[in-house]
């Protein structure tokens, strides 16, 4: 082969052997001046190689610190997506414990694909215990406050 | 020799839809030269999506980008904006978007692209007269949809407004890729002819799999220029291929101008790019007529069956699509495309996950149907319409912008001596979404070749031990 620069045709075909041909150790390319020689690390994986980008994915779901009996009186959520405790974020939060609720209250709001749904408390009584905080997950059905009833 | 140019959404649009919208300012900088010499009449280089992912992911600032493209880029560059909703989808007061166009255009933006995603023209008023008073070109673009109201009737007159809105250039945006050959005929023409001597353009993407077809009629039509993309990232949900259809335009005895060379050499960066980020290319979509049917765009619906799997429904997507069809009927036509395909899916989750149509309605959708942001397509009907409830006193008839109070006192009492940049930043962002904008950026490379490109990518993989690279009498080793 002539003397040349190494394209990026060829650096596909290196990198398209290196990622896949795992079974060998050892790689040696010569391309007209250019000469690469690669050494893989013992037992390396394959695919091991991207730098792993933080990502920008939501906080890990926190469990409520009480256990509820599954029939306690509380709030459910009435569909998937995030909850907030606050309509916006350096307001005060809707509800706190020791708040008093009726049914048409707004307890929070919870955001899926990015549309603000209300949630009223649906019951009559006083927040014991709120379960979610704010800009968590939640889960169709999941409990999000505990209430007294009156 | 009639002429078709082409305006660039490689850096923009292309990664939006092919990459989730993560193609870092890093990334952009070692090609911009050859871009520059690939012949395009303009470049976009910024869009909402764009903005809002430098800021939540990228940890970029979107203006220090837009000022180190346009400094570097001698082709004219393009930048989109949601007219009164900016890089949001909520409404903004006419004060914040005049000052993001004055910013816009201090950066070094020529051409001044917007769109309201119901085509209520009243909503780029404020961002067209900023823009031309700071001397941008204003690029109006009219959004595609299929519906029984969105007739070729209806864009003449939306392109008439925009004409009168004296806009400098008119386009058709087709975010979901739905025009077809047939309707581009009857269409095209008619927006040609009511834009009478302002270029009219098209923005199609592909998932149909029959934009390039579709482009070769706007050719035909008398369209002056096609949005396109760098051949790796291009087809799939992106939009077609310059290479592909600077070919058909010069088949068609037009001329384009564009270098293939340097055509090539950004598509053999782009290419190698995808592999080196792990990143997909771009490939040609198989036609799906499902697509006509509920125009929910592909990434929704990936994302719809991923929160329908955590509530265990996914078996129910078929009839939620059913159900879609139906909402955005009842809801008056709106064009499935953000917010408002948002709005329609998660009213059609709702009234088949409650098992009874519209028995709760979200606050947004409520505001929709009340005017809030702007005219409706079609008036409401069916169902929707009984249960609203929509009391004369929620309804709004005027220009929405009207309706909001300046913001920028507030902020400038807030942010004593803030930059423009920084005052317009924290209109739209939580002061702690911002923070990780100040570090400093990274040291920008302007120029690469495969050699040093293949000795960074060596360097960075965990699994080789030992790596030497010898060229013209330099030899590099790298050793763990």
């Amino acid at each position: 082969m002539a003397s040349r620069e190494l394209s990026y045709q060829d650096l596909l075909k290196i990198a398209e052997v290196i990622r896949t041909a795992s079974h060998f150790g050892e790689f040696r390319l010569k391309v007209g001046d250019i000469e690469v020689n690669v050494r893989r690390a013992n037992g390396a994986q394959v695919g091991s190689h991207a730098p792993v980008e933080p990502k920008g994915e939501p906080e890990q779901r926190v469990l409520s610190k009480t256990e509820a009996p599954a029939d306690a009186p509380a709030v459910h959520a009435p569909m998937v997506g995030t909850f907030y405790r606050a309509p916006a974020p350096d307001a005060p939060p809707f509800v706190e414990a020791g708040s008093k609720v009726e049914p048409g209250t707004v307890v929070g709001i919870i955001e899926v694909m990015k549309l603000m749904n209300q949630v009223e408390a649906g019951l009559s009584g006083v927040v014991r215990e709120v379960l979610v905080g704010n800009a968590q997950s939640v889960e169709h059905g999941q409990p999000l406050m505990l209430i007294d009833p009156s | 020799m009639k002429r078709f140019g082409f305006v660039d959404v490689t850096l923009r649009d292309a990664h939006q839809c092919l990459w989730g919208t993560r193609m870092t300012t890093a990334m952009m900088t070692p090609i911009l030269e050859e871009i520059d010499r690939c012949g395009y009449d303009t470049i976009n280089i910024l869009g909402g999506a764009v903005f809002d992912v430098c800021v939540r992911y990228l940890h970029e600032d979107p203006f220090a980008r837009v000022k180190l493209l346009c400094e570097r880029l001698r082709t004219p560059t393009d930048a989109l904006t949601r007219g009164q909703s900016l890089y949001t989808f909520e409404l903004f007061p006419d004060d914040v978007v005049e000052l993001n166009a004055k910013v816009l255009a201090k950066l070094g933006i020529k051409v001044f692209t917007v769109y309201d995603a119901l085509n209520d023209n009243r909503n780029l008023e404020s961002s067209i007269k900023a823009g031309r008073e700071a001397g941008m070109k204003i690029n109006g673009w009219l959004t595609y949809t299929l519906s029984p109201v969105h007739t070729d009737a209806y864009y003449v007159a939306r392109a008439k407004e925009l004409v009168e809105q004296k806009s400098d250039i008119l386009c058709i945006k087709d975010p979901t890729g739905l025009l077809t050959p047939e309707r581009g005929r009857s269409l095209f023409s008619a927006v040609v002819q009511a834009a009478g001597p302002i270029p009219v353009q098209l923005h199609s993407h592909c998932q149909s799999g029959l934009a390039p077809e579709v482009y070769q009629v706007a050719i035909e039509s008398g369209f002056a220029h096609g949005y396109t993309a760098s051949e790796p990232l291009a087809n799939g949900a992106s939009l077609p291929a310059t290479e592909e259809i600077a070919g058909r335009a010069e088949r068609l005895g037009f001329k384009t101008g564009m270098n293939r060379k340097a055509l090539k050499r950004v598509a053999d960066y782009f290419r190698w790019l995808c592999v080196r980020e792990d990143k997909p290319a771009g490939v040609p979509a198989k036609y799906d007529p499902a697509l006509y049917q509920h125009q929910i765009p592909g990434g929704m619906i990936s994302n719809l069956r991923y929160q329908l799997q955590t509530m265990k429904i996914e078996h129910r997507l078929p009839e939620i699509l059913e159900e879609a069809a139906r909402v955005r009927k009842d809801l008056g036509y709106p064009i499935a495309v953000s917010p408002f395909a948002q709005y329609i899916v998660t009213q059609a989750v709702l009234n088949v996950v409650q098992g009874e149509r519209y028995k709760t309605i979200p606050d947004e959708v409520r505001k929709y149907a009340a005017g809030c942001y702007g005219k409706l397509a079609a008036p409401i009907s069916g169902d929707f319409l009984d249960r609203i409830d929509l009391k004369e006193k929620d309804l709004v008839s005027n220009r929405p912008g009207e309706n909001l109070e300046p913001w920028l006192p507030r902020l400038r009492r807030e942010l004593p001596g803030a930059l423009d940049e920084e005052l317009l930043l924290a209109a739209f962002y939580d002061r702690k979404l911002l923070a990780p904008l100040s570090k400093p950026p990274p040291q920008y490379s302007f120029r690469t070749t495969p050699l040093a490109e293949l000795a960074g990518w060596l360097a960075q993989r965990r699994d080789i031990e030992y790596a030497r690279i010898r060229f013209a009498g330099t030899e590099m080793t790298f050793s763990s």
